[in-house]
């Protein structure tokens, strides 16, 4: 039975890396999906903007996905 | 065979993407209309045209009229227009290329195993023996093959494929079917293989990002362009990642149906504008087959072309 | 191969023969380079947020975009927002009603017997101008720089960018690394407290109280710095999954202090008036903070929907750490309404530690430490946002979206022991607040 589990931990780093290594990305002709507004990192830009604006006045922490930035005297 | 045959409609800002799977490569129709009747309409039509095609000339299909034809060689077998029309114009590119563009040169593939080959000085267990290309190069030969309106005759042994001109004749139907159900600028891309029916809205034209197929042994991709097309089609021949190598010599995946042997110096890729799909794959193709000249074989025919080395 | 002849022209007519059509079809290409030049391209937004007794805000927002051949784009972004309404000033609730100076020095506010105190004389306007260009600079590599200008009544804020990204892979690659540096100048009004001074409380239409209320303030102005450094790293999994991690470094230095903000002085354990506020002392923080984050976003695409998710973790050298878990969920109706529409759920999660200078109040006969700040901002809190967005295709193309959350602070006891009256208020006031958005993007 140990050696059995043994070999799934040792399979398990193996399989991540192989896949990691080998089929991340896609082709030019795959990026149907990837190119649909929804897909976008910064899809909703106007809403990321006005709530890092709330957030940054609430909050303790700012930034991360962009510049943290000043900008305001609300904090 | 398991077939994913679906189609999916998705809207876009001013325009409805269709996407479906053929010929092993994700397709793709854009028409720039809000119309969503119409889309699926349009959608529906060119999948089923695709996928006729499909079933009609793909050799990894064995109810396919090609694998009638293989199974069948040293006997006659009866053809209809659409395939009588394909080996005409497989024989008139024979004629143009000289004998180096010839659809039965596909069987060197029993020696020449590229699928699936990497980069590396480790594979030369698939390189082939000079005896064994020379055996193999008995059965290649567009001469040896007799066809007429009604039927085809190969000898034993030989194959005929339509893979390198069946993908961009489906862009070709497809543009036409597009054509006469719509006036809406239409976009139809099988697996990179691309046309369109007019440019866009407001005479904008399309966007085409073409990418370098493949990467080097760094892992360093080369530069990719875009396109802008306002009507008619491009084609890309030539992957950059098909070959084998031995003595530091590599050798691509373009065969020389003549010699049955690699096409020395061709370049990796090289992407062909021209009126309709089929003609930038052929044009795209002949210059591969050109080797070292394979530009300026381009340029003397005044053609627009990119070409990766 | 023959050479002589014309094999295009000959390949034409083959292919007319093919196909039944026409050899007199022209494939027609222009430009090469790139993108040609696009028509404007426009994001509208108007915000309106409330907080239940307290602040409320709106702000619109006008977003241009314009992309030039060769893939470059000018971006333009005005904000205009207007702030009113009520804030807490960081003394603590009491027994008893308590009365305030107004930052100004003009006038006095009091607070009801239990109520935590609020200082209700918030009124801001900010327009902010923002301006950014992004091109290609060489196959693969992209570079971005832009300004920042906002201005408000008693603040101004001057900033720049710069950004630098290198793809690879097929562009299924992409690092990047950034800059920005802000100069903010602030001018509160009545000018800047002494910190750890007493707020003078009294008759403010006497003589002497002028030149008594000069006495607690050290200066009409001050600045600060803020330089930021991203380092970002954009990978594409696969068809339906994409991912970006980035490390953000940020120094801040100059004047971190809140001028508005005090803290409570209160009776010690043992005093019979234990936790009745004995003065109130403007707040003092340091000079400079050195803030770092990673941040990990995923997007996932279903069959039809889009999750977007990510994670953020922040520490600074103020000790306060933060978590904070966002998510939206894209989920298309179709065109169940008669138009193409989709509905996003949202969920966001926040959770920080207190500064370790933060004090909701100070015990009097204590030594003053080197720094203390009451505002439960910089204190141990929990938050909460739950929304839902509903957005659907207008005319051509032009996308009409509504946005409604609910957003709420839970700050909590950081293990500060509370004397005697203390243990009847309510130190940690939940505060609820509402945010509505209309989106028209044209």
């Amino acid at each position: 039975m140990m050696i059995k589990e043994i070999k799934l931990v040792l399979l398990l780093p193996l399989i991540i890396g192989a896949t990691g290594c080998v089929s991340l990305g896609v082709e030019p002709w795959q990026r149907d999906l990837l190119a649909k507004d929804e897909m976008s990192l910064n899809g909703s830009g106007v809403d990321s903007a006005l709530d890092d604006h709330i957030y940054f006045s609430k909050e303790a922490s700012s930034g991360g996905k962009g510049f943290s930035g000043g900008g305001c005297g609300c904090n | 065979m398991n077939k994913n045959r679906v189609v999916r409609l998705t809207k876009n800002k001013d325009s409805y993407g269709i996407t479906f799977n053929a010929m092993a490569s994700p397709c793709e129709v854009i028409i720039q209309s809000t119309d969503k009747q119409l889309a699926a309409k349009l959608g529906e039509l060119i999948a089923t045209e695709v996928w006729r095609i499909e079933d009609k000339y793909s050799r990894y299909d064995h109810s396919s009229v090609c694998s009638a034809i293989n199974n069948h060689a040293g006997h006659s077998v009866a053809i209809d227009e659409e395939t009588y029309l394909l080996l005409n114009f497989a024989e008139q590119c024979y004629q143009l290329s000289d004998g180096f563009f010839d659809i039965s040169s596909g069987v060197l593939r029993k020696v020449w195993s590229f699928q699936g080959a990497q980069a590396s000085e480790g594979n030369n267990d698939k390189f082939p023996t000079a005896e064994q290309v020379k055996q193999m190069l008995k059965n290649v030969g567009w001469r040896k093959i007799y066809f007429d309106q009604k039927q085809i005759t190969l000898e034993k042994g030989m194959e005929i494929d339509f893979g390198g001109i069946g993908k961009e004749y489906a862009v070709d139907r497809a543009i036409i079917l597009a054509k006469q159900l719509t006036n809406s600028p239409v976009l139809v891309n099988l697996g990179g293989d691309l046309a369109v029916t007019a440019s866009r809205l407001n005479n904008e034209p399309w966007q085409v990002a073409i990418e370098h197929p493949g990467r080097d042994n760094n892992h360093i991709n080369f530069a990719d362009m875009i396109i802008s097309l306002k009507s008619g089609a491009l084609a890309t021949s030539g992957d950059a990642r098909r070959y084998l190598i031995k003595n530091g010599k590599r050798y691509g995946h373009i065969l020389n149906a003549k010699t049955g042997w690699p096409i020395d110096q061709a370049p990796r890729s090289i992407t062909v504008v021209a009126p309709q799909c089929i003609q930038a794959g052929i044009l795209a193709t002949l210059a591969l087959l050109q080797g070292a000249n394979a530009e300026q074989f381009l340029k003397k025919q005044e053609i627009k072309f990119w070409a990766r080395r | 191969m023959k050479t002589n002849t014309n094999i295009k022209a000959a390949l034409t007519i083959a292919t007319a023969a093919l196909l039944g059509t026409s050899n007199a079809a022209q494939a027609e290409t222009t430009s090469t380079a790139g993108v040609e030049e696009s028509a404007w391209e426009f994001d509208s937004a108007f915000l309106f947020y409330s907080e239940v007794d307290r602040v409320s805000a709106s702000e619109a927002i006008i977003n241009a975009t314009k992309t030039f051949a060769d893939d470059q784009v000018l971006n333009l972004k005005l904000t205009v927002d207007v702030l009113t309404g009520a804030s807490a000033n960081g003394a603590v609730a009491q027994p008893n009603v308590q009365t305030f100076t107004r930052p100004s020095g003009n006038g006095q506010y009091t607070i009801t017997a239990g109520d935590t105190p609020l200082d209700d004389t918030f009124h801001d306007t900010r327009v902010q101008l923002n301006g950014q260009w992004t091109q290609l600079i060489a196959p693969n590599y992209t570079a971005s720089g832009g300004v920042h200008i906002s201005k408000e009544y008693d603040y101004l804020s001057l900033g720049i960018n710069g950004n630098i990204a290198f793809d690879f892979d097929r562009k299924n690659s992409t690092f990047s690394a950034g800059f920005s540096y802000f100069q903010d100048t602030f001018t509160p009004e009545g000018r800047i407290p002494k910190p750890f001074t007493s707020m003078l409380i009294g008759d403010s239409s006497s003589g002497s109280w002028d030149d008594d209320f000069s006495e607690t303030r050290i200066g009409s102005e001050d600045t600060k710095t803020t330089t930021d450094i991203l380092l970002g790293f954009t990978q594409v999994i696969n068809r339906r999954m994409i991912s970006q991690f980035n490390y953000s470094y940020s120094m801040v230095d100059g004047y971190l202090t809140d001028p508005f903000k005090i803290l409570s002085v209160v009776s010690d354990f043992n005093a019979p008036d234990s936790g009745i506020a004995q003065d109130y002392i403007y707040e003092s923080r340091p000079d400079s903070r050195i803030k770092q984050s990673i941040y990990a976003q995923s997007l996932y695409h279903f069959e039809h929907s889009v999750l977007d998710i990510s994670y953020r973790y922040m520490w600074d050298d103020w000790k306060i750490t933060s978590h904070t878990i966002d998510s939206r969920f894209r989920i298309p109706l179709g065109d169940t309404f008669g138009r193409e529409s989709y509905i996003q759920p949202h969920f966001r999660f926040y959770q920080q530690s207190a500064a370790e200078f933060y004090q909701p109040f100070l015990i009097d006969g204590d030594t003053l430490p080197a720094y203390a700040s009451a505002d439960y901002r910089i204190g141990e809190m929990t938050t909460f946002t739950v929304g839902l967005k509903y957005g659907l295709l207008v005319n051509n193309g032009d996308d009409l979206s509504f946005r409604l959350e609910y957003y709420r602070q839970i700050p909590t006891n950081a293990g500060f022991d509370e004397p005697g009256v203390l243990n009847d208020v309510d130190l940690y006031p939940t505060i609820d607040a509402i945010i509505g958005q209309v989106t028209y993007s044209f």
